[in-house]
């Protein structure tokens, strides 16, 4: 019933955010003609206000969670968490897998969570991997962009942070085909669910303390510096599974770059003090 | 599921060769990528040193390997052949302080990972080498990186480092870019808040 609620309200924010999308996003950054553009963000002026909420959120809570719990738990125990977050996310990449249409992936999903969750101890360990069973993780927003649903506009989420109404639908999805939420009933996969929503964000944020510290602190416009990270890094991993690769798109804009030679500056010394 | 399983076993053996099967297209290019991670891993692992002299010898080891010129018009996009000799000038200094700010105070962060190089291809008018870095204490947790170098004649130097499928030198380009068209599209401005934050 609530994820019915949620559904419904999130069809309804796309067609309103398309409707935004394709009004805007012609007029924005279209201060050039040779440069490829890639920022699609009608909605900056929102997205600001609650990334701002965001980083508020992170800094009185997830930040020192992570950094507790970096503090506390040993290295040895906390890449055992990685390992084992990795392995329940393989049942849903199995999933995804054979909605792309990619059966052999989804057997190398399928066989690692089962030697991991096995041989592996709960998978805490990852003897797939060396076995040469080797395997990305793969979600519903993935699986929309194989099947050509277009990202949408940046979105940035309270509490999720950034997203697309794709990456968003995907999300919502996602609770509603893995395996690991329809198995069985009661409390064991609800903990389990838990133990990976929480969990997982604190594994994440912990092993990122030092770089979002540091592009926090020396970016020059925050928003824009996560904007690109997160666009950049959804676009690589959707080209994982596409015929068109994102290196591509990446080798033109440095192509299309000319070396402009004719001024080369100051000479830059190389003086640190 | 038993068709899947099957499937998987075959999918071994394939993985298991296709994992020699990459080849070093542009070995001179590797060796530069494999020399400088070496270089940089041995001042970041030598614990003999002082912090200061620690990012010096660091930044020279940068400093020679990549080409900051390049980079710094890049990121600057089409800004750069609008602005005044003068602002290119006063940019150029304040990015490399601002680049060379973004790393020190922080090298001690290092802990033990190794650069190993996996391949490399041709990307347009630069050579792509591929490379991961294993996180310590672990053998499968790797991270992706891939250096974009420009050879001119012999003469290698690296312009990007893509971390993970995301390019730093699009990503600083993308926030320049955001930052500037927020604020009337002023070169002066941009260069101000470079020097701010990097003090």
């Amino acid at each position: 019933m609530k994820y019915r609620i949620l559904i419904v309200l999130f069809l309804s924010s796309v067609l309103v955010l398309q409707g935004c999308a394709s009004k805007e996003a012609t007029v924005n950054y279209n201060n050039s003609e040779t440069e490829i553009v890639s920022v699609n963000d009608p909605l900056e002026k929102v997205n600001r206000v609650v990334f701002q909420f965001n980083i508020i959120f992170d800094k009185l809570i997830l930040r020192p969670i992570a950094v507790t719990y970096r503090a506390i738990v040993p290295e040895f125990v906390r890449n055992r968490v990685t390992y084992s977050l990795n392995n329940l996310g393989m049942p849903i990449t199995a999933v995804n897998n054979v909605l792309q249409g990619e059966l052999r992936k989804a057997g190398v999903s399928t066989s690692r969570f089962i030697i991991n969750s096995t041989v592996g101890i709960l998978g805490f360990f990852d003897p797939a991997a060396s076995m040469g069973l080797v395997s990305e993780n793969e979600d519903f927003g993935q699986t929309l962009s194989v099947w050509g649903v277009e990202s949408g506009p940046y979105l940035v989420l309270p509490f999720l942070g950034p997203s697309t109404p794709r990456d968003f639908a995907g999300m919502l999805s996602t609770s509603l085909l893995d395996p690991m939420y329809q198995v069985g009933g009661g409390s064991a996969p609800d903990s389990l669910r838990t133990y990976r929503m929480g969990t997982g964000a604190v594994d994440f944020r912990s092993q990122n303390i030092e770089i979002l510290d540091d592009l926090q602190n020396n970016s020059i416009d925050y928003y824009a510096a996560v904007r690109s990270f997160y666009s950049q890094g959804r676009e690589s991993q959707a080209s994982n599974n596409l015929e068109i690769n994102t290196q591509d798109q990446e080798n033109d804009i440095f192509d299309d770059f000319d070396i402009d030679e004719s001024y080369v500056g100051p000479d830059i010394e190389i003086i640190y003090d | 599921m038993i068709k899947i399983k099957n499937y998987s076993w075959i999918l071994i053996f394939l993985l298991s060769f296709a994992a020699y099967a990459q080849s070093s297209e542009f070995a001179q290019e590797e060796e530069f990528v494999s020399n400088f991670a070496d270089q940089a891993i041995e001042i970041l692992s030598d614990e003999g040193i002082s912090e200061n002299d620690k990012t010096s010898r660091f930044t020279n080891v940068v400093m020679n390997a990549i080409d900051l010129n390049l980079i710094s018009k890049f990121v600057l996009s089409k800004t750069w052949k609008n602005s005044t000799d003068e602002q290119k000038e006063r940019y150029l200094i304040a990015f490399k302080d601002y680049f060379i700010n973004s790393y020190a105070n922080k090298l001690d962060q290092y802990s033990g990972e190794q650069v190993q190089i996996v391949g490399s291809e041709a990307a347009g008018k630069y050579v792509i080498v591929e490379s991961n870095i294993v996180r310590e204490g672990t053998d499968t947790l790797k991270i992706n990186l891939k250096w974009r170098l420009i050879n001119r004649d012999g003469d290698i130097k690296i312009i990007d480092l893509n971390i993970e499928g995301i390019s730093l030198v699009i990503a600083q380009r993308e926030e320049f870019q955001s930052f500037l068209a927020n604020n009337d599209n002023d070169i002066d401005k941009l260069i101000d808040k470079i020097i701010t934050v990097s003090n």
